[in-house]
């Protein structure tokens, strides 16, 4: 066999997904919707309605505003559990077992099962809160904040266990060293320990953060982008183009915008993760 | 027994009775088939006179038989639904009378038309037979998704003498028939789908609270929002009504557009073949306003999630005192042990318009026929016989609320209607004035989606009267481009 034949696989894989991201592309340019079903070029008017859309940069400023405090919120939350869960105690062993549970939930079914606690009719919130059968978790005011919450319930777990892996492959030597001359545990954590964990906790900044900016069942489930558009995000603006209007090449046009988004903020989370990771090897910055 | 041997198309037709006329109509249709798709333009009839011609109805010639395709099997999609469940204990008496396997593929009514519009925008092919509503077809039709059935009814070598289509009701026939074209009524052009099961949107409440307290049912709108007002007690978990908000065309269809239309608004005027949008007209606006009122003071706290399953969850748990949708959706909470409130509850058309009016708005589940379908003769079988007499009558033995059928719903159904006080009533007084509402048009969903995001608005504290002009406007744009 011909060493080069090995790559075919990988060659077809990469052509199979150039293939369909292309062609989407390509669908961005045309006029093509279930209603017109013979589409024609239009050029970039499909990136002049969008773009000229105010609902686009509405929901653009939610789908932002989702990512930066659902990835902070899980950060910190995450890191914070991560610390707890290093010490061996029985307890942490139980809850570190515990803590893969959010993560075995499919997100939408995790969004149905919210939505049912959230009901203030029927809902176990309300009741063990004591907050009545009136406080609405999914009114205007409160919906995007509930989404994120259910967000942090689901993902701040996947934080902690990457953080947790972290902390353990840690050099112990430097926190005996410190130990010894008597540096306290604060000390420890901010000048040893949060320096080499940085690569850690930034790869887990980075895909959460490129979630949130795609996400869409947890949030579909929960409110559909409502109540109004409160909690449209660019996801679900692009489903309601795709999927409900059948306007394709409209929705095509925001999810390429949409990837575009993410792949800058990719590249340059990536560069940060780099430098980081420099950092830690005391190669410097 | 004529011999059947498959055609290139995939349809059976006898081997003895082709004419040498027919049989070169037929090649030239199969050979048109690929041509047409390679235009861009199905086979079902939304592509005009071209895909009309390729209806594979035409080709089934002879006597008609029920074992004509005896070996062959087919797909249906479907969404579990009580329709659904009391249809599927009789498919196995449907593979006995014909000799095809139906395998019937279930996906949750919440992603049922995400799943539907992706399969048949593919033209896979995938399913022979959807379930399906009558406002679909405004958005499948013209793509040339679905299969004008039209042709097979009127064929008497694809269609049992006993069928009796007329047998259906006219509203309910009429509902699923269009011919696509901007500014028509519906009951022109193809037949795209066949009504299976309906309902009509009145209001079920819970007798024996309204009993017990000797509340009269209320004849006015505003004596209904008056009501539900009084009947609501957050502090003991009670509200008066539950009606749907969440954000989807689905709010708009039952009872808003039934007390809208009872009201005297219009969602459309339509001037030749351009529309303009009235959902910001002074009676329009003052409806709405009252609407969402009612919701805040009288419906349920979160009503931007509601869908019917809420609605009729809260009836049942004895939350909600009365529910304002589909009387096929209540109907399954009065079976004994099926809720607590179950023996608890009846029905009556809710409030008159101001002149008296009844209008009420129709939702029909209905089976088609997916143009894609590789096995057309056999989907109209299964959709001749699962909209036939016999089984609708089978059916309604369990949840299967309002037949289609004339016949059905006079005989079988009545029988088994037992202790549902006001139900009969309640459907004969509206039956007469219940049909499609809305003005059918293909931007439908979107337009209808807005509809309920403005809805949301108001609830959200938005001034009514402008948030309708700005939908207004913008759907005046939408329908007309």
């Amino acid at each position: 066999m011909r060493p080069y034949l090995l790559s075919v696989p990988a060659v077809l894989l990469i052509i199979g997904i150039l293939y369909a991201f292309f062609y989407g592309v390509y669908y961005t340019v045309l006029n093509y919707a279930a209603t017109n079903p013979s589409p024609s070029f239009v050029g970039i008017d499909n990136y002049r309605s969008v773009l000229g859309d105010a609902l686009f940069w509405r929901s653009a400023g939610t789908t932002l505003l989702y990512a930066v405090a659902a990835t902070g919120l899980e950060t910190v939350l995450g890191v914070a559990i991560a610390l707890l869960l290093n010490r061996s105690t029985l307890i942490g062993k139980t809850f570190e077992r515990l803590l893969i549970l959010p993560l075995m939930i499919a997100p939408v079914i995790a969004g149905v099962i919210w939505k049912l606690m959230f009901n203030p009719q029927f809902g176990v919130l309300n009741h063990v809160l004591g907050l009545g059968s009136t406080f609405d978790w999914l009114s205007k005011d409160r919906a995007l904040a509930s989404t994120i919450l259910v967000d942090v319930w689901i993902y701040t777990p996947f934080v902690a266990i990457l953080v947790l892996a972290g902390i353990r492959s840690l050099p112990r030597e430097p926190f005996e060293a410190s130990d010894v001359d008597g540096a306290s545990w604060f000390y420890m954590f901010r000048r040893l320990m949060l320096p080499m964990m940085w690569p850690y906790i930034l790869v887990a900044v980075i895909f959460r953060f490129m979630d949130c900016l795609k996400v869409f069942d947890a949030v579909y489930v929960l409110t559909a982008g409502g109540p109004g558009v409160t909690t449209t995000t660019l996801q679900i603006g692009a489903f309601e183009d795709s999927i409900t209007n059948l306007n394709y090449s409209r929705g095509s046009t925001y999810m390429f915008l949409l990837w575009i988004i993410v792949f800058i903020t990719a590249r340059y989370l990536v560069s940060v993760l780099g430098k980081a990771q420099r950092r830690a090897a005391g190669a410097g910055a | 027994m004529n011999e059947f041997t498959r055609s290139e198309s995939g349809l059976h037709v006898p081997k003895k009775k082709v004419a040498r006329r027919s049989l070169l109509a037929a090649m030239g249709g199969a050979a048109a088939v690929p041509m047409l798709y390679g235009c861009g333009v199905g086979t079902g009839g939304g592509g005009g006179d071209d895909a009309a011609s390729a209806n594979g109805a035409g080709e089934v010639t002879g006597s008609f038989d029920w074992k004509a395709l005896d070996g062959e099997s087919i797909k249906i999609l479907q969404t579990p639904h009580p329709y659904q469940q009391a249809f599927q204990p009789l498919l196995k008496e449907f593979t006995e009378l014909t000799g095809i396997e139906v395998q019937a593929d279930l996906v949750a009514e919440a992603d049922y038309f995400t799943k539907l519009n992706t399969e048949l925008a593919g033209k896979t092919g995938a399913h022979d037979v959807f379930m399906t509503g009558a406002y679909f077809i405004w958005q499948y039709g013209p793509p040339g998704w679905m299969e004008d059935l039209k042709p097979w009814i009127e064929n008497s070598s694809a269609t049992s003498d006993e069928y009796d289509f007329e047998d259906i009701y006219e509203g309910l026939r009429t509902s699923t028939r269009w011919d696509f074209e901007k500014g028509s009524e519906l009951g022109t052009g193809g037949q795209w789908t066949i009504p299976w099961g309906f309902e009509t949107n009145v209001v079920a409440y819970n007798k024996k609270e309204f009993d017990a307290r000797g509340i009269a049912l209320p004849e006015t709108f505003d004596d209904f929002i008056q009501l539900a007002t009084d009947l609501t007690d957050r502090s003991q978990n009670r509200y008066g009504v539950a009606f749907r908000g969440s954000k989807s065309w689905a709010t708009i269809h039952p009872g808003f557009m039934t007390q809208f239309s009872r009201e005297g608004a219009k969602d459309y005027t339509a001037e030749g073949t351009t529309y303009t949008a009235a959902m910001n007209s002074d009676k329009a606006v003052e409806f709405t306003k009252k609407w969402v009122d009612l919701a805040k003071n009288a419906g349920p706290t979160s009503w931007t999630t509601y869908d019917y399953p809420q609605c009729t969850g809260d009836l049942g748990n004895g939350n909600a005192m009365m529910v304002y949708d589909a009387d096929s959706a209540t109907y399954p909470k009065q079976k004994a042990g099926a809720s607590a409130q179950a023996g608890n509850l009846a029905w009556y058309p809710g409030p008159a318009g101001p002149d008296g009016s009844y209008a009420t708005n129709l939702w029909t589940w209905s089976l088609a026929m997916n143009a894609a379908s590789k096995k057309k003769q056999a989907a109209w079988l299964f959709i001749q016989w699962a909209t036939g007499k016999d089984a609708m009558n089978k059916a309604t033995a369990s949840t299967f609320a309002d037949p289609t059928r004339a016949s059905v719903f006079d005989g079988s159904f009545k029988q088994t209607l037992g202790d549902f006080p006001g139900y009969l009533e309640t459907f004969e007084k509206v039956i007469d004035s219940t049909k499609i509402q809305f003005t059918p048009q293909t931007k439908f969903f979107e337009t209808t989606e807005d509809w309920a995001v403005a809805l949301q608005d108001i609830y959200s504290g938005a001034d009514a009267k402008s948030r309708l002009d700005e939908l207004a406007e913008a759907n005046t744009d939408k329908i007309n481009a």
